[in-house]
């Protein structure tokens, strides 16, 4: 008979049971107060839709200011007065995210993409070196839930 | 000593045949291998997940560095190889099914629900004696004997609840959205079929494209897919209702399969129903003439695609009495020929399971009453 480590001898054979039996379930009824669903077997949940048009908020000429981002790109010049180019895709990969300024499916449903986008933003804002004026990065996201307007969310990362 | 801590004890002391299991291992496996793979290819085409935004569950201090992302990987890969062809393949599942894991924890915009599923059932399978049968590596001993393939049934029932508690949680969901149960989800879905059929140069009929993305057609594809998931997560313990609903699973998940893309997900729940299969084999029997054509053929076809060992196939001795080219005696001792013949064969043998409810209908349907005796 082969042996392996992981025949169980009797005794600990109830623990490893009960252990991850509770483990699942815990995280299964968890995963019902999870934006994402995380570990929640939860199957297409949602046939949502979400549109991210980017902002930045600049301070120019002491004033403080948004001013669109298109395709996700803009340039900056550093104290030198080297251009640099910041692209959002270049950081942001997960489909989802990526695409801006038009509507694509919300997998796992709009919380999920809004709460990963929140994160998406301050990783992204806090990633920006060479950009002077940037103060904050702002979404601005048309949602429709199952096919209805499900409203306007602002979301925004500060890079201080 | 009361009943349950009998009960109790007798749950975890039993042992059962686990040719099975190696089957299931090699399925399960077999999906790890290419769950691996697909890693592989999204770390050459996009990169190391973590050179750009990811959502780590561990501290970031825990993410391996790009080579030891890549090593891993490959280590994954030959685990799922190893527990594919039995070279300690109870610890290749576990390696292969923790590094994965440890993936999901590293970044959870990786999160799928049929990559972690798969990921949760080959950890399970590694605590159950699935390295009893099908271990090429054994060369042609690859299975053991009979009296040397018993093992602990407990981490197998453990693999069954995982199983039903994934249909759970996703029905569970389903019920508690007021979308999903009037059929907006759905009918949002379907809305799209046109617009995919023109793209796939699917020649779909107007008629039908109109039923199938109208608000009743939703409707009802939603309560039908969640009454589905509820009678498979339950109907599967009781063993009255558990061939139908392995059935109804089986046909729910290749109609899920056609029409939507859910990666591996469809081939994992199939694979996981051989944790369903009676462990115990050769407990069915197939018998034929062996000059006659067709039986002749059904025989081979038995001994090609029985893979869980259900039939013990033996020629008659001489042709039967009514004629019959073949019979089929199921675990209750009923002996078939003709279509409910072709359903007993049809409701043990994995490949043919999609049509065991059809010919067992044709069967009931077409059977000659009892005492209608022919007057020729």
């Amino acid at each position: 008979m082969p042996r392996s480590l992981l025949n169980l001898s009797p005794r600990l054979r109830p623990a490893f049971f009960c252990l991850y039996l509770a483990a699942q379930l815990f995280l299964l009824f968890r995963a019902q107060k999870s934006p994402d669903l995380l570990f929640g077997f939860q199957m297409f949940n949602a046939s949502s839709q979400l549109k991210i048009s980017l902002f930045r908020k600049v301070t120019r000429r002491g004033r403080s200011r948004v001013v669109p981002v298109h395709d996700g790109s803009w340039e900056t010049k550093d104290r030198s007065g080297t251009r640099h180019t910041h692209r959002w895709q270049d950081r942001v990969r997960y489909p989802n995210l990526a695409t801006l300024d038009q509507f694509v499916h919300a997998s796992y449903g709009l919380e999920a993409q809004l709460f990963r986008l929140q994160f998406a933003l301050r990783d992204f804002a806090l990633q920006l070196s060479n950009d002077e004026e940037t103060e904050a990065l702002i979404a601005e996201v048309d949602t429709l839930k199952n096919g209805r307007e499900a409203g306007h969310v602002r979301l925004q990362a500060d890079r201080r | 000593m009361s009943n349950f801590s009998e009960a109790w004890r007798r749950f975890f002391a039993e042992e059962r045949d686990a040719l099975v299991l190696g089957l299931l291992r090699m399925a399960i496996s077999a999906l790890l291998f290419f769950n691996g793979l697909r890693r592989i290819l999204e770390l050459s085409r996009d990169g190391y997940f973590a050179d750009y935004f990811h959502l780590p569950l561990i501290p970031e201090q825990w993410l391996p560095s790009h080579a030891g992302y890549q090593l891993l990987l490959d280590l994954q890969l030959l685990a799922s190889l190893c527990a594919l062809i039995g070279f300690l393949p109870r610890e290749a599942l576990l390696s292969a099914a923790s590094l994965g894991l440890y993936f999901i924890a590293c970044d959870r915009l990786q999160y799928h629900n049929n990559r972690y599923a798969l990921l949760l059932l080959g950890f399970l399978l590694a605590f159950t004696p699935c390295d009893r049968s099908f271990s090429f590596v054994r060369g042609r001993a690859h299975t053991l004997p009979r009296e040397q393939r018993n093992g602990p049934t407990f981490a197998r029932r453990l693999f069954q609840i995982q199983v039903s508690l994934i249909y759970l949680g996703s029905t569970g969901g389903k019920l508690l959205d007021a979308d999903w149960r009037s059929g907006q989800v759905l009918f949002m879905r379907y809305a799209h079929m046109p617009e995919y059929c023109v793209q796939h140069g699917l020649p779909v009929p107007a008629w039908a494209l109109a039923i199938l993305t109208s608000a009743w057609f939703a409707s009802v594809a939603a309560k039908a897919a969640i009454a589905s998931e509820l009678f498979i997560s339950l109907g599967i313990w009781w063993p009255r209702t558990r061939r139908l609903a392995l059935w109804l699973g089986v046909i729910f998940h290749i109609g899920i399969e056609l029409t939507a893309r859910v990666e591996l997900f469809s081939w994992l729940m199939l694979s996981a129903y051989l944790a369903f299969v009676v462990p115990e084999v050769r407990e069915r029997r197939f018998e034929f003439v062996p000059g006659h054509a067709r039986a002749a053929l059904l025989a081979r076809l038995v001994a090609l695609f029985d893979w869980c060992a259900r039939f013990e196939r033996l020629p008659l001795a001489s042709p039967s009495n009514d004629g019959a080219a073949f019979y089929v005696t199921n675990r209750k001792g009923q002996r078939a020929s003709g279509a409910l013949g072709l359903a007993q064969l049809a409701e043990a043998i994995p490949l043919f399971f999609p049509f065991w409810l059809p010919l067992a209908l044709y069967a009931k349907l077409s059977a000659k009453p009892p005492g209608a005796v022919s007057s020729a």
